[in-house]
């Protein structure tokens, strides 16, 4: 076990089993508790079930993690920020560090020109039929500010920004294993 | 809700809002507010709660969910959001009581004490929230941030304007102009807070609604400069009569400026709806062009109305109120919740099975005549006051409740997916206004 580090402070811990037992939803929970983290600190999550979809989007997030089950069957996972991660110079907040390695594109897609929600059910349809590591590149009008979350609970990783001249946003999503 | 670019208490701050709007409408069809009577205790209480409870809490609350969209970042301490709610729910309906003081309901003068504190927590919780998404290099470039950070300025303004008038008015040591401070808070909250913030959410939504490409440039410069000076002159009119001298002068080149001001907005607007690819807009744009003709109006009145007072400046204010500001809400609120609902509901099973698209959950029809009977209480209501028509502004308040009703009988529709087929609908339903799980008996029931 690694001694605690003084200059870091103490995990922050969520306990999502109340969240599932009522039938809700805890992804935004979690992520909420990830945005609350001071600089440096970890987070320590109680779960029913071991969360394996959440490491991958939280390794896309700066966390490494540590999981066990406790005695009476409870996972307990501590997600603990690397040091020296944030966002590449020039991409969005929330993208995929190393995305420049990631292979070319499958599908592409032009989603310009297209009214809000129509470019996310695009996306999502198509990044549903693609393999895993599969790469979809699509141009935007503008941000898809609320397609980044459902690209994360299902998996998938992305990166993007606009381009220079800032009328068009361009978006790389690489496909999980997650979704089916 | 499944992912943060949905703010869990969206649907509670614009419920909230909406029913202070009931509230305030039921208080004017009892006669309590009309030509003339807005110095009375009770006409104020109804103008404070239709303007702090309905137009500002909805503004907040839309800010709080679209700060994150127009900034690109999520929210910052989105936990903020509940207890702002409840400061300014409790704030507004104990200042709403406080006014009757005036009256001579002596019981509440308490109220009209605790009511400015209230509703300042309030206001400082969600510009902590707020400042703290936008507050950066990056966001700080883009002209509707800027507007909005401007209007949260203008906002502290008011609160302050509002809070030292209220202890004038409550009888306390702090006593100022009041006739001086009036026409000062309703420009910082009318000119400044309000319209600023509905010019910067505007400039997003419109471009996205319209799919008109976002523009930038001089005159959205133009907007943005004249905005500012019209806010420093305010608050520098603010600062004089908080120091017992007279502002007067200041507030009358602001006021100036601001159909200066609304009409290069305006003209920018117009540009953008040109440049639209969308050729035939929907239903939330093309009410949103008539509110806009409203503001085109007010902006015409202000100039008697700061010449002559009276019956002139009476019709300005509501024609702003309730022309421009509220109805350009009532428009936005309908495809606002319509496509918040559709994310919360469909999102998470698009590629999975089939979704219908976000037109579907409302009724466009049903939308279109209850925002029909908004508009034209409106102008009832305009020329009632000009007139001095009791019997006229009644009448119209009587046209906009039942505007007001039809549209929130549209809201209801949409959050219980009502205009869906029955295979399209989910098991559970979303929470009508508080994000608790919808019970899943009933839901199961309707299906």
């Amino acid at each position: 076990m690694t001694p605690p580090d003084p200059s870091r402070p103490d995990p922050l811990e969520l306990d999502i089993r109340l969240i599932l037992q009522r039938g809700e939803e805890p992804f935004g929970a979690i992520m909420a508790a990830v945005d609350a983290l001071a600089k440096g600190q970890a987070l320590r999550l109680l779960a029913p079930f071991r969360p394996a979809p959440l490491f991958g989007v939280m390794a896309n997030h700066g966390f490494g993690c540590e999981d066990r089950q406790r005695a009476d069957g409870v996972w307990e996972v501590l997600f603990t920020p690397a040091p020296g991660f944030g966002p590449e110079a020039g991409m969005a907040p929330g993208s995929t560090p190393g995305a420049g390695l990631w292979p070319d594109p499958a599908r592409e897609l032009d989603l310009t020109g297209l009214m809000p929600p129509e470019p996310m059910v695009r996306i999502l349809e198509e990044i549903t039929a693609l393999a895993p590591g599969e790469v979809l590149f699509a141009l935007l009008d503008r941000e898809p500010m609320f397609l980044f979350p459902e690209l994360a609970q299902r998996g998938h990783e992305w990166a993007g920004n606009f381009a220079p001249s800032g009328d068009v946003y361009r978006l790389l999503i690489r496909a999980g294993v997650g979704d089916d | 809700m499944p992912g943060k670019s949905l703010s869990r208490w969206t649907m509670a701050w614009f419920g909230s809002a909406l029913l202070f709007l009931l509230g305030a409408c039921a208080m004017a069809l009892f006669g309590l507010a009309g030509p003339g009577e807005w110095s009375r205790g009770a006409g104020m209480a109804v103008v404070h709660l239709f303007v702090l409870g309905w137009l500002c809490q909805v503004m907040l609350g839309a800010l709080i969910q679209f700060v994150p969209v127009l900034a690109a970042r999520p929210l910052a301490f989105p936990g903020l959001a509940l207890p702002a709610l409840a400061f300014s729910s409790a704030g507004i309906m104990a200042l709403a009581a406080g006014f009757l003081t005036l009256d001579g309901h002596e019981a509440l003068r308490p109220l009209f004490l605790l009511g400015p504190f209230s509703i300042g927590a309030a206001f400082m919780l969600v510009a902590v929230t707020v400042g703290a998404t936008v507050l950066h290099r990056a966001c700080l470039r883009l002209a509707e941030v800027r507007l909005v950070v401007l209007a949260m300025v203008a906002l502290s303004g008011l609160w302050l304007s509002g809070a030292v008038m209220a202890l004038t008015l409550a009888g306390t040591r702090i006593a100022v102009d009041l006739t001086e401070a009036l026409p000062l808070h309703m420009l910082l909250g009318l000119g400044g807070w309000l319209s600023l913030a509905a010019f910067g959410v505007s400039y997003k939504l419109f471009a996205m609604f319209l799919l008109a490409p976002e523009q930038g440039g001089m005159v959205r410069r133009a907007v943005f400069l004249t905005a500012v000076l019209v806010v420093a002159l305010a608050l520098w009119a603010l600062c004089l009569l908080l120091a017992g001298r007279s502002g007067g002068r200041a507030v009358s080149v602001a006021i100036g400026l601001v159909p200066a001001l609304t009409m290069i907005y305006l003209g920018e607007i117009t540009r953008l709806w040109r440049s639209r690819r969308r050729p035939v807009p929907e239903a939330n744009m093309l009410w949103s062009r008539m509110g806009l003709l409203f503001l085109a109006l007010a902006a015409l009145l202000i100039v008697p109305g700061w010449q002559f007072g009276g019956v002139w400046a009476e019709a300005a204010v509501f024609v702003a109120l309730v022309g421009w500001l509220s109805l350009l809400t009532l428009a936005q609120m309908v495809k606002i919740v319509s496509f918040l609902t559709w994310v919360q509901i469909f999102a998470p099973r698009i590629g999975r099975q089939p979704v219908p698209v976000v037109q579907k959950l409302s009724d466009a029809r049903a939308v279109a005549s209850g925002l029909a009977f908004w508009s034209v209480g409106t102008v009832v209501g305009c020329l009632a006051l000009l007139l001095g028509s009791s019997g006229g502004f009644l009448f119209a308040v009587l046209l906009l409740t039942l505007g007001a009703l039809g549209v929130m009988r549209e809201l209801i529709a949409i959050r219980h997916l009502s205009h869906l087929e029955p295979a399209e609908r989910p098991a559970c339903l979303p929470h009508l206004v508080l994000p608790f799980t919808f019970s899943r008996a009933r839901a199961e029931a309707r299906s």
